[in-house]
């Protein structure tokens, strides 16, 4: 049975749809995360779910039990906050204690526990201090225990790296990820950080609008997109608006964009005369000198040396293309203003409908 | 929405503690203001004879020059008080922001305890100095200079400008030391002079605070009663034509004071109305990226500009040392011997103890409740924004811009009467400090909880802690220090009310300020220096204590 139930959820403020239609079902001890931009409703939905708003419409069950009125107090939801929210008139010891006091537990059991806590975010020896004599990062480790220490039946996490700077953000991600995993509490987390997403979690739900746009593994979300927002939205890809010839061969089809002439497959696209075909920047491999299919050429516009990889923005019949070099020497590099080719397997495209946004081909889910 | 609305419920649809709180708020408002000043109203459109509604009273007040006069000189007083406030406040914040003036802070502490401090002890004061007899005026006269009369209008407005143009100065110093120096120094850059550059850049960047200042002065000069009951002599102003109306009236209707307490309180509503308008309107805030500098003058620049600080201070403070002065001089029943002794301490003591007392229990019961009732209220204005509270927002402003003479008059008509008799009572002066200091508290604690987080309070929901505890462990002990130094601030007024007290009070709830007022009008001036002393003392304790131990700056005092 699933640990967490949201069915046909509505939301809205005023004019503004927040969630709309959201059914969702995370499984016990999963690391779930909430992806999308700013506005999206990840936020309103884990804030809903904490108890904060209440929802228009649509149901809650934590363990099978329908919390839709229970109060966010009686919930047990362990909420880590973006801002950290560690009480400031509190030592460390007193902002771990806190549920625990509020749950009438025994002295020596709230200081065991509050230790056993500090030690798994590596705190101990802070319990005395004060939140303003600790950095962000501490803080928000306070955070952790404090939430985890009531052994909740969620974890939520909103955004909760997204103040710090970004070598701590890789440190403390790994952190989470760990004591989520040593506990084994189901826990949710927003964030609009995709790569951060792709890391840290079991499944991931891209939104939209208010709209799951697409649930899946990290690995499908980003080498499956079902639509073209989740595409753009996770990871760096390329997509060119092409015209689709009549007729189709072997399960391939031509089309074309302007002098260039692709293959693509032919699954799904009946009936149709226009497609976009999207790759990644690093699914590009160099054209072989005597040419070849799915053959790219465009005037190279920036060179950006990134370290481990360099980066091409092309410019291909008028559209923009990003293409990544990975271990670039620098005999190599090609001038500013030159022509160069590359091309795109075909089985490294995928297809969109240009009218719906929609996943169109193998891989694509009706 | 990632950062979503944050002031929604935070839970559920079930009524709490909350709902009780808007509830009581809005009992409040409607038994301790709507009512009476309904009431006032009402009286204002009764016809004094017939008892039956008629325009009688106001074509009284419109047709006799008695009552227009009195509304010309409200209005006139305030503007000349305003514009000597300015004259004052503005090139005393100047200099002390921008240039560097040995003993700043005791500049604005000085001109603060002046601000603070009961106004009828500043224009008694000045009666002693510039009196018939005044040791000022005989010094002048020795010198061939004849002063004007103190009482009447020259009195009232030397006494005001003196006691208010801190709000100018105190507002004019905050925007001028949060100027970004950069953008004087872009207008240097660009070629202007320095006097270009003030009256093109650091003027207009000022002018809100400065304005916003002279609307506060202007409405507490015209509100004002102690100073022209004392010093007005003849030279009736509304408050003061209001309070004599009414106790000429106590045997009838108080039809004309109803009428003038109307008049007063629409003319305190325009000004109100104004400030609002002019606070809403943009702000220069700035990121303070780069503080003024202070530059140092040498030489004979210097010297004047500490002459001309210490002189504007030295002016506004000398009351009060006067009064310090006599109270400690030897009497002998009115009269003043040579010597100093402690009889008028002696006398206060051991003739009217109640009174003193009366004063410090009355001011702390009232602050035990504005602290209390103030910061729940403010909780829920400033973090449960529903359609009731919208609604009790506003209402909760309206003792902003009713004069103490005219809630004082409210409060004596609705309730010598039933069904709420507390004419006589000690709970009506307490009331009076309450209602009329209660906006101030909802205020000062709703801008508090703007500076705390809401995720704090739905970190301890979350934790598993019902509101009411959340509120008790977590909000409220991060207001702590707010409230505190807010509840000094209202005790302080407390302490000092005279306006509103004066028309409630009996023998037996006689109050310091009102002791004071009758010490003078019988000429007992060592009692009434004595007392004044005590007052004097405990405001200057009070801001001391506000400073030192809850690191409030001057801000806390003018937003008092």
């Amino acid at each position: 049975m699933a640990s967490i139930q949201i069915v046909d959820m509505e939301k809205h403020f005023g004019e503004v749809q927040a969630l709309s239609g959201v059914n969702l079902e995370i499984e016990k001890g999963e690391f779930f995360t909430l992806l999308g931009p700013s506005g999206c409703g990840k936020t309103t939905l884990l804030r809903t779910i904490a108890g904060f708003y209440h929802q228009d419409k649509g149901d809650i069950y934590i363990d099978g039990e329908l919390i839709n009125n229970v109060p966010a107090y009686q919930r047990n939801t362990g909420m880590v906050f973006q801002n950290y929210a560690v009480f400031p008139h509190m030592t460390v010891f007193d902002n771990v204690a806190y549920g625990l006091r509020v749950r009438k537990l025994p002295k020596e059991e709230i200081s065991r526990k509050v230790s056993a806590a500090l030690k798994s975010v590596h705190l101990e020896g802070y319990e005395r201090r004060t939140p303003d004599k600790l950095s962000g990062g501490q803080q928000q480790r306070v955070g952790l225990a404090r939430a985890m220490v009531i052994q909740p039946r969620v974890l939520l996490f909103d955004e909760p790296l997204s103040n710090l700077d970004a070598k701590l953000r890789i440190e403390m991600r790994e952190e989470i990820r760990a004591v989520q995993k040593s506990l084994g509490i189901t826990s949710i987390y927003v964030t609009h950080d995709q790569e951060e997403a792709l890391v840290i979690s079991d499944r991931i739900a891209v939104m939209q609008q208010g709209v799951i746009q697409q649930i899946g593994k990290p690995w499908e979300i980003y080498r499956n997109p079902q639509n073209t927002f989740v595409a753009y939205f996770v990871g760096k890809i390329n997509m060119l608006t092409m015209r689709l010839d009549e007729g189709a061969e072997q399960g391939l089809r031509r089309a074309t964009l302007g002098n260039l002439s692709f293959l693509v497959p032919s699954e799904g696209t009946e009936g149709m005369h226009e497609v976009i075909a999207a790759f990644r920047p690093e699914d590009l491999i160099e054209a072989a000198k005597e040419g070849s299919q799915n053959e790219i050429t465009g005037i190279l516009k920036t060179v950006s040396f990134m370290g481990s990889l360099a980066r091409f923005e092309l410019n291909v019949e008028g559209q923009e293309i990003t293409i990544d070099r990975h271990r670039p020497r620098e005999a190599d590099m090609p001038q500013k203003g030159a022509a160069v080719s590359f091309a795109v397997p075909t089985q490294s495209m995928l297809l969109f409908d240009p009218k719906t946004g929609r996943r169109i081909g193998k891989g694509g889910r009706r | 929405m990632s950062s979503g609305v944050r002031t929604s419920r935070l839970h559920g649809h079930r009524p709490d503690i909350w709902s009780l709180v808007i509830f009581a708020g809005f009992a409040i408002v409607a038994i301790f203001l709507i009512y009476p000043l309904f009431d006032v109203f009402r009286y204002s459109f009764l016809d004094k004879v017939t008892k039956t509604l008629s325009l009688s009273n106001w074509k009284t007040f419109f047709s006799k020059a008695y009552y227009l006069r009195a509304f010309w000189h409200s209005i006139l007083i305030a503007l000349l008080t305003t514009f000597f406030s300015m004259v004052l406040g503005i090139p005393l914040a100047f200099f002390t922001t921008r240039y560097r003036i040995r003993g700043t802070n005791l500049l604005n502490t000085l001109s603060v305890l002046a601000l603070l401090s009961p106004t009828f002890i500043g224009a008694y004061s000045w009666i002693t100095m510039l009196g018939r007899n005044g040791f000022l005026r005989l010094f002048f006269q020795s010198i061939g200079i004849n002063l004007p009369p103190i009482y009447g209008a020259f009195g009232i407005v030397l006494a005001d400008s003196l006691q208010y143009y801190p709000f100018i100065s105190l507002m004019t110093a905050g925007a001028l030391m949060t100027i970004d120096r950069s953008l004087e120094e872009a207008s240097e850059n660009l070629g202007a002079r320095s006097m270009k550059t003030f009256f093109s850049v650091t003027l207009p960047m000022i002018l809100p605070s400065v304005t916003g200042g002279a609307l506060i002065v202007f409405m507490m000069s015209l509100s004002n009663f102690g100073t022209p009951m004392i010093i007005g002599g003849n030279y009736l102003v509304l408050p003061t034509l209001a309070y004599n109306l009414y106790t000429s009236e106590i045997s009838q209707t108080p039809g004309m004071a109803s009428t003038v307490s109307i008049v007063l309180m629409l003319c305190a509503s325009v000004v109100i109305v104004l400030q609002q308008w002019l606070s809403s309107r943009r702000k220069y805030a700035s990121m303070l990226v780069n503080r003024p500098v202070v530059k140092r003058l040498k030489g004979i620049k210097s010297l004047l500009a500490h002459l001309l600080c210490y002189f504007i201070v030295f002016f506004s403070t000398l009351p009060l040392a006067v009064i310090v002065y006599y109270s400690f001089r030897k009497t002998s029943g009115p009269v003043f011997k040579p010597g100093f002794s402690l009889d008028s301490y002696r006398q206060i003591f051991f003739d009217v103890p109640k009174t003193v007392m009366n004063s410090f229990l009355y001011s702390l019961i009232a602050v035990l409740l504005i602290a209390s009732v103030g910061t729940l209220l403010g909780f829920v204005i400033a973090r449960k924004r529903n359609a009731a509270v919208r609604v009790l927002d506003p209402l909760l402003m309206i003792p902003y811009m009713v004069p103490g003479t005219v809630l004082g008059i409210g409060f004596i008509v609705a309730f010598n009467r039933p069904p709420i008799i507390l004419s006589g009572t000690a709970t009506i002066i307490v009331l009076t400090y309450f209602i009329r200091r209660l906006p101030y508290s909802v205020r000062s604690a709703a801008s508090i909880l703007k500076q705390i987080d809401p995720a704090l309070e739905e970190a301890g929901i979350n934790l598993g802690s019902p509101p009411g505890r959340t509120f008790r462990t977590i909000t409220l002990p991060l207001m702590q220090g707010g409230i505190i130094s807010g509840a000094i601030m209202s005790w302080v007024t407390s302490m000092n009310e005279l306006s509103a007290s004066i028309l409630l009070y009996v023998g037996k709830t006689m109050t310091m300020p009102i002791k004071i007022y009758l010490s003078v009008a019988d000429g007992y001036f060592g009692t009434a220096s004595a007392m004044s002393t005590i007052l004097l003392v405990v405001t200057g304790l009070s801001m001391f204590i506000v400073n030192k131990y809850f690191n409030r700056g001057s801000d806390t005092f003018i937003a008092a």
